[in-house]
């Protein structure tokens, strides 16, 4: 072996003295693309903490959550006044408390896609255009009314109460069955919240196929995030577009490839243990007492909601 | 010798929640053999990576040559270029390094990403291959190669920019003892040549092999104790203690007895 090292790798490591301050390197998509995988992977340990904490939604069981997720649903899209939908926000919040979740993350995530999905989407019925009121913010006026086809746009243009009040209506709805979802997403692992959908009939290969799919997303998210730091400790200069590019397209081809060997591998595997086009989960526990009650409890709770 | 790598009170938490490293203070010398051994998952590779740059440390300092290694050092060209000229990196799982066409793009890369002659860099191609035994693999994609040629591909494509510090992880791990007999001696005669060297590992035998400096890596990811391999491998209560040897029973003839095993050289009784 001593003969044959080259005479290159015997002679010192390059000689060039360190030159700082040759300006600064972007490699902007590199740690992006780590930042993003490692977010990936966080949301999953988060979510997993969370819904290991002993504490009260995390005690009860998915089966429980997933019905309770579903009925308050139907309820919060039934309810016509702002104060049933602030009476459900302040159980869900009361929830949330006794089941020591991150609030303001909570919080900070039903604002922004209540924001996204509720308030964006229904503001332009807010305008007498839309929505036709009392107008208690006048934003333009015409010179005259137009009317084209069935569409009729009036002199004064402004946001209605009617319309306001409606607007504030679907934010709250999309807001509350947002909230809730996250919060059953909080205290629940997601293994169990698949399992659970089994209540609600769904195919076992399809629960088996989503279990899998979970499982396996940790894994090429590593395998890929492993990839980034393998293309980082060779990278000492700018890479530029066509070549970030093309070294996308590589790893995406090799990421196929994986998968496609993974896939037959996982299927050799299942044969080998007695699979046989037939999938069987193993059957959930009974419903403890605790399960009972607290399903109770919502239950009432949510018949209440739809009294009043 | 000077020291080329110094790290100081380095911790670093995954993901920003889980702890990998505690508190690692540790010295790596020019041209010296320096296995970090552990159970898995107590950090060697987390060590390796923030060694490499690759993944910054949470507190907690890296020095190499004196030079403070941080997030904001190694996005200055000139730093960049003399640090990723000097420390190679071997993946243990070498298909995440392999990503270029063929094997001989593969040893190519570097190169061309400092900008080398070309000539020049088609002629340490060649010697690596040789050192190798790669030259008839050099048009071959790397997805076409066995596990031992990936990792020979591997080591050649950190080599080819003459790196004084190699870093490898878990080298012998899933080769075939003959491959694994090739690494060592190719890692011995690369520490000849002045190299240093610094292997993660969990194969006792890889570094009684090496002769090498040890710092051993307990559970909870601090350090348990620096030393030479033959002092460290000795010790068979602080080995039993970070898990690396474990206690088992077998049969002799009719007669069962217990006794610790580790998986270098043969039973130890």
């Amino acid at each position: 072996m001593e003969n044959k090292i080259p005479s290159f790798l015997i002679a010192r490591s390059s000689a060039a003295p360190l030159a700082e301050g040759r300006g600064r390197l972007r490699i902007s998509f590199i740690e992006k693309s780590i930042q993003h995988l490692a977010g990936v992977i966080n949301i999953g340990h988060a979510q997993w903490e969370s819904a290991s904490r002993d504490a009260f939604l995390q005690k009860i069981d998915a089966r429980v959550k997933v019905l309770f997720l579903l009925f308050y649903v139907v309820i919060i899209s039934l309810k016509r006044d702002l104060v049933s939908e602030s009476l459900i926000a302040g159980l869900i919040f009361m929830l949330a408390l006794t089941s020591r979740v991150d609030l303001m993350d909570l919080y900070k995530r039903v604002l922004f896609w209540g924001f996204v999905f509720g308030f964006l989407i229904a503001f332009p019925s807010a305008f007498n255009v839309v929505t036709q009121g009392e107008i208690i913010f006048p934003v333009l006026n015409l010179e005259k009314s137009h009317t084209f086809w069935i569409y009729h746009i009036p002199q004064e243009i402004g946001i209605t109460r009617e319309g306001s009040l409606g607007v504030l209506m679907l934010t709250s709805r999309v807001m509350n069955s947002l909230a809730l979802s996250f919060l059953v997403l909080a205290t629940t692992s997601l293994p169990e919240i698949i399992r659970a959908l089994k209540v609600l009939r769904v195919p076992d290969s399809f629960l088996m196929i989503i279990t899998l799919t979970f499982k396996y997303i940790f894994i090429f998210t590593k395998t890929v995030e492993d990839m980034f730091l393998a293309k980082k400790s060779r990278l000492a200069v700018h890479t530029g577009n066509a070549e970030s590019r093309r070294w996308i397209a590589g790893r995406l081809a090799f990421i196929f490839r994986r998968t496609r060997m993974r896939c037959e591998e996982i299927f050799k595997a299942m044969l080998s243990r007695g699979f046989a086009d037939e999938v069987r989960i193993y059957k959930f526990s009974r419903l403890a007492a605790l399960d009972w009650s607290a399903g109770i409890c919502l239950f009432i709770a949510g018949v209440i909601f739809l009294w009043i | 010798m000077e020291n080329i790598i110094r790290f100081e009170r380095i911790s670093y938490l995954y993901y920003n929640r889980i702890p990998a490293l505690s508190d690692i203070t540790l010295d790596i010398r020019e041209g010296e053999r320096y296995a970090i051994i552990g159970a898995n998952g107590s950090g060697k590779s987390t060590i390796l990576q923030i060694m490499n740059g690759l993944i910054p440390q949470s507190t907690g300092s890296f020095l190499y040559r004196g030079h403070e290694v941080t997030e904001k050092t190694l996005r200055d060209k000139g730093f960049l270029k003399y640090f990723r000229e000097r420390v190679g990196y071997v993946f243990q799982d070498s298909d995440v390094q392999l990503f270029c066409p063929t094997v001989l793009d593969e040893l190519l890369y570097g190169p061309l990403q400092f900008e080398m002659d070309q000539t020049e860099a088609m002629d340490r191609a060649t010697e690596v291959m040789q050192m190798l035994n790669i030259e008839n693999l050099k048009d071959r994609p790397s997805y076409m190669l066995s596990g031992g040629e990936k990792k020979r591909v591997a080591i050649g494509s950190a080599l080819m920019m003459n790196p004084e510090v190699l870093l490898l992880d878990e080298p012998t791990n899933g080769l075939d003892p003959r491959t694994q007999c090739f690494l060592v001696e190719l890692m011995l005669a690369l520490s000849e040549a002045g190299k240093t060297l610094v292997i993660a590992t969990h194969d006792l035998s890889l570094i009684a092999e090496m002769h090498a400096k040890v710092a051993l890596l307990s559970e909870d990811h601090r350090i348990e104790k620096i030393g030479p391999a033959e002092e460290i491998l000795k010790d068979d209560d602080l080995l039993l203690k970070v898990n690396l040897i474990h206690e088992h029973m077998h049969y002799h003839g009719r007669e069962a007895h217990k006794h610790r095993h580790s998986h270098y050289f043969f039973h130890k009784h």
